[in-house]
């Protein structure tokens, strides 16, 4: 018996399952935006816990104005030389505050989000991290966020 | 993390250096420039390259309008590893 009805034909065909579309609007223009930046690089102060390099969920909040060699990371899932030379290449928080200074944006939320990418639970990103880190950057009125190390 | 924001209220847009990842889990807008895991806003120092990544990705901000829209960006770094 030949099962083969038309050649080249697949029954099934894998596609991903995305999840649902979560989607807010921009109501202001660029310029009259106050801008926050958050990161999973691993980017936290050198006086601040260290991240797990596997597994960590908790997060901690950088100010906008830190010095660039306050910050160190600490991440065992990417090759870190890039970003031990210089840190705006996973956070470029300086470039946003030189955009701010130029007038692009308005202005720059006093207190960046950074966590741990690599691996960690996933429902603790969910019901924790996540809204911990919306709440914080909520209660600054930022309107709207760039993210890096997805 | 960026669907948590986004749910807050608060418009997001990841700078994706692996754009697949990001279809995947159904980011609301990513920004693709050609950039390696370690260096998603551009080289180290490259003051120009990296302002101008987070330029254009502010940008979209505004002209994003489908949930889900990766852009690629024109800059491109390779790391010397």
């Amino acid at each position: 018996m030949n099962l083969t009805t038309t050649i080249g034909m697949q029954s099934e065909i894998y596609t991903p399952i995305i999840p649902k579309s979560v989607f807010t609007q921009m109501t202001k223009a660029l310029k009259d935006c106050k801008i926050g930046l958050a990161t999973a690089a691993g980017v936290h102060m050198k006086v601040q816990t260290p991240f797990g390099k596997v597994g960590d969920w908790t997060f901690r909040e950088i100010p906008f104005d830190v010095d660039p060699n306050e910050l160190m990371v600490t991440h065992g899932g990417y090759d870190n030389g890039d970003v031990n030379k210089d840190v705006n290449c996973m956070f470029p928080y300086q470039r946003l505050n030189e955009l701010k200074a130029e007038g692009f944006i308005k202005d720059v939320a006093p207190i960046h989000l950074t966590f741990m990418g690599g691996g960690g639970l996933q429902d603790k990103f969910k019901e924790y991290t996540g809204p911990e880190v919306a709440k914080i950057f909520k209660s600054e009125n930022v309107d709207a966020v760039i993210l890096t190390a997805g | 993390m960026q669907r948590a924001i986004e749910e807050a209220g608060i418009p997001t847009i990841i700078i994706a250096a692996l754009p697949p990842v990001v279809k995947q889990t159904g980011s609301p807008r990513a920004a693709a420039p050609r950039v390696p895991m370690g260096a998603n806003a551009g080289e180290p120092h490259n003051i120009k390259m990296q302002t101008a990544i987070v330029r254009d990705t502010l940008k979209l901000l505004e002209t994003i309008q489908t949930p889900g829209t990766i852009v690629p960006l024109p800059y491109e770094y390779l790391a010397k590893v």
